[in-house]
């Protein structure tokens, strides 16, 4: 399918761009880093308060960093007016949309993956059942990418305050906060049946935000 | 069925429909504030505070309304990019925002003599908070484009998106206050209400939502007089619309 | 019974056929009540002071901005309706390169061949046109700002859109850029596309067009 296709040209981009610019790894992973460092000291040093927060934590270090990476990802359409281009591109917007969302989702998993070591050892968060775990953050990712993805383009595309974008996609994503959390705490006591009804509402906001997305996407971009 | 509905919005919004509504308010509301102070009486278990109840509710109910009136003018104009439904979703979310601050601020107001905390993160007042967060972005988003068309698509999309997302923001709320088993307070139905306590809340209801019915033609008004102010000072250079 | 067409009857092949465009941007226009007709292959020349409404014009030709008033069409498309249609066989340049720092020069002009279904060798041809295959596997980070409009012009060549449109397209080039630029616009006008240049510089050799006058928004009378 052609949108498929599109998709897939503009997520290669966008990762192309991230890797060699560094900017995930060379920012996103410090902040990410130093964010849990400091909610270690300040909830700490108690070692049952830490392992009962560290979902709670992990959760809002993987929340700001959508924030900034969806934010990131249409930096890069600004800098020489590169969003005009893809407007002008005879292709539909919503290839747009779908191809951030999917490099930031693969940005925030990387992100997720190298900090998800970090909090197992600062807060020895226990992993009672990997499986449900690792979906929890892949299905809450492509939450947050998606929401990010859609608003980060009202983000860049006019003269905006800069907390405009932050309070536009927070209230929204609640859900998938609400839900990422619980199911890693779940999962990390290897409640795995319990983690499901979790996993599903994950799912069904992923579902339900890529498709309202894809038919709305277009009227954000458009002047 | 959509011209149907802007004959109504059309009768309502006149002068005539406008004072009629505004009447019709203010007697609603009074025959409501009799009803819900006087003739219902106070609760077995709670007292009289339990009576805020008819004014937190009513305005919950229209916080959901409001937001729904702007769900749909979104979806509306998003159809058919006509600024009336623009105007429409606007005025009802300046509205709306406000009702859904009054129901939160008496959800505590409630809760504090009840529960002995002003939160407890109740699921439906929890809910009720977060649409507030989406009302503040809906208004927030309309201010930062000066292009009326595109303030007025931008908006349509988070009205759309927003709306959209309050069923899941409340099932995930529920779910996760329910591993609490706390008690939620606002015992509103079940078979045990009072006949008279029934009648005053939906005399209640039905108060509130004429005035925001009146509220809404009044605000439209002033939508409209504003676009009429803009056109007349562009006349002399633009031609304008039909 | 008729045998032969009407000879009363012209039959135009439109390019641009503006109806009393008007743009405003909050309550400031930019273009009023414009009307704009422009044949197939011809080339036309918009001349006007800084301010004039040249670029709006051009913007709201290429579809990157909607008219508030009034309306057209562009290559026997609507002006609002068949937007992509439009944007599928017309080319905007400005001196807003819409590059991709981290990307190569051929990397950025594949973005747009790939998205345009056409053939990728499309791409390495246009820059050699451009005289950049040396660097075409440079990122474009490191360019002159000469060197990042070839790659916009090699962008435009591997297109070849039916409908050219340049919005100052002499400024801030060096000799070289600036002569490229004149000899892609001849070549395109001589294979019978239809230019649209808003300048106020001259016009490149070689180049038989008609002359439009912007001012304060509106067309003057046509030279």
């Amino acid at each position: 399918m052609t949108l498929v296709r599109h998709t897939a040209v503009i997520a290669r981009k966008d990762l192309a761009i991230e890797i060699r610019g560094r900017h995930a790894l060379g920012t996103l992973l410090p902040f990410a880093a130093t964010l849990l460092v400091a909610f270690g000291f300040a909830f700490g040093p108690g070692r049952e308060i830490l392992a009962r927060v560290a979902p709670g934590l992990l959760w809002m270090a993987v929340l700001f960093s959508a924030v900034i990476a969806s934010r990131r990802a249409y930096q890069s359409e600004t800098e020489d007016g590169a969003l005009e281009g893809l407007l002008l591109a005879p292709i539909d917007k919503a290839a747009i949309f779908l191809g951030k969302a999917t490099a930031v989702t693969a940005e925030l998993l990387a992100l997720v993956i190298a900090v998800l070591g970090l909090v197992i050892v600062l807060f020895e968060m226990p992993v009672g059942s990997p499986v449900p775990l690792v979906a929890a953050f892949v299905l809450g990712s492509v939450g947050l990418a998606v929401v990010g993805s859609l608003f980060g383009v009202v983000a860049e595309s006019a003269r905006t305050r800069e907390a405009i974008f932050p309070m536009l996609v927070l209230p929204l994503v609640t859900p998938v906060l609400i839900a990422g959390v619980r199911a890693t705490d779940l999962a990390a006591a290897g409640r795995t049946d319990d983690a499901l009804a979790w996993l599903g509402l994950l799912a069904a906001f992923d579902i339900v935000f890529v498709s309202v997305g894809i038919l709305v996407f277009g009227s954000l971009m458009e002047d | 069925m959509a011209a149907t509905a802007e004959r109504a919005l059309g009768r309502a919004t006149s002068r005539s429909g406008e004072r009629v509504l505004g009447v019709s308010a203010f007697i609603a509301l009074g025959v409501s504030a009799v009803l819900s102070l006087v003739v219902a009486p106070p609760d077995a278990v709670q007292g009289e505070v339990q009576r805020l109840m008819y004014v937190h509710v009513p305005a919950a109910w229209l916080a959901y309304l409001s937001f729904f009136v702007v769900f749909v003018s979104s979806i509306a104009y998003l159809r058919t990019r006509r600024t009336r439904w623009d105007r429409l979703a606007e005025a009802s979310a300046e509205i709306g925002v406000l009702f859904t601050a009054l129901a939160i601020a008496l959800g505590m107001l409630w809760g504090k003599p009840v529960w002995g905390t002003w939160w407890t993160w109740d699921p439906r007042l929890t809910t009720t908070a977060v649409l507030l967060l989406i009302y503040i972005g809906y208004l927030s988003i309309r201010r930062i484009s000066d292009n009326p068309a595109r303030r007025a698509r931008w908006a349509a999309v988070v009205g759309i998106v927003g709306f959209i997302d309050v069923p899941i923001v409340h099932l995930s709320v529920v779910w996760w206050r329910s591993i609490h088993q706390g008690s939620t307070v606002f015992r509103l139905g079940g078979p045990d209400i009072e006949g008279t306590m029934l009648l005053a809340l939906l005399v209640g209801v039905a108060a509130f939502t004429v005035t925001y019915a009146y509220l809404l033609t009044l605000r439209l008004r002033v939508g409209r007089l504003e676009e009429r102010a803009i056109r007349e000072a562009l006349a002399p250079t633009v031609e304008t619309p039909a | 019974m008729r045998t032969l067409p009407d000879p009363s009857v012209r039959v135009r092949d439109t390019a641009v056929d503006l109806r009393s465009v008007t743009r405003l941007f909050g309550t400031v226009p930019a273009v009023v009540r414009v009307d704009l007709s422009i044949d197939r292959g011809e080339a036309v020349v918009l001349r006007g002071p800084n301010g004039a409404g040249k670029s709006t014009l051009l913007r709201i030709v290429a579809t990157a901005i909607s008219p508030t008033f009034g309306g057209g069409s562009v290559l026997g498309f609507d002006l609002i309706a068949d937007r992509e249609q439009i944007r599928a066989r017309c080319e905007l340049l400005t001196h807003r390169t819409r590059l991709y720092e981290e990307l190569t020069a051929l990397e950025n002009v594949r973005v747009f061949t790939d998205l345009l279904e056409l053939e990728p060798e499309r791409a390495d041809r246009a820059l050699e046109r451009v005289g950049l295959s040396a660097e075409a596997g440079e990122r474009v980070r490191g360019f002159s700002s000469g060197m990042r409009q070839r790659v916009a012009i090699a962008r435009t060549i591997a297109r070849d859109p039916d409908l050219l449109l340049l919005d100052e397209p002499a400024t801030a080039l060096d000799q070289a850029a600036r002569e490229l630029v004149g000899s892609v616009i001849v070549d395109a006008s001589a294979r019978g596309r239809t230019v649209l240049i808003a300048t106020h510089h001259d016009v490149p050799d070689g180049l038989h067009a008609r002359v439009v006058s912007m001012r304060d928004g509106r067309i003057g009378a046509a030279a």
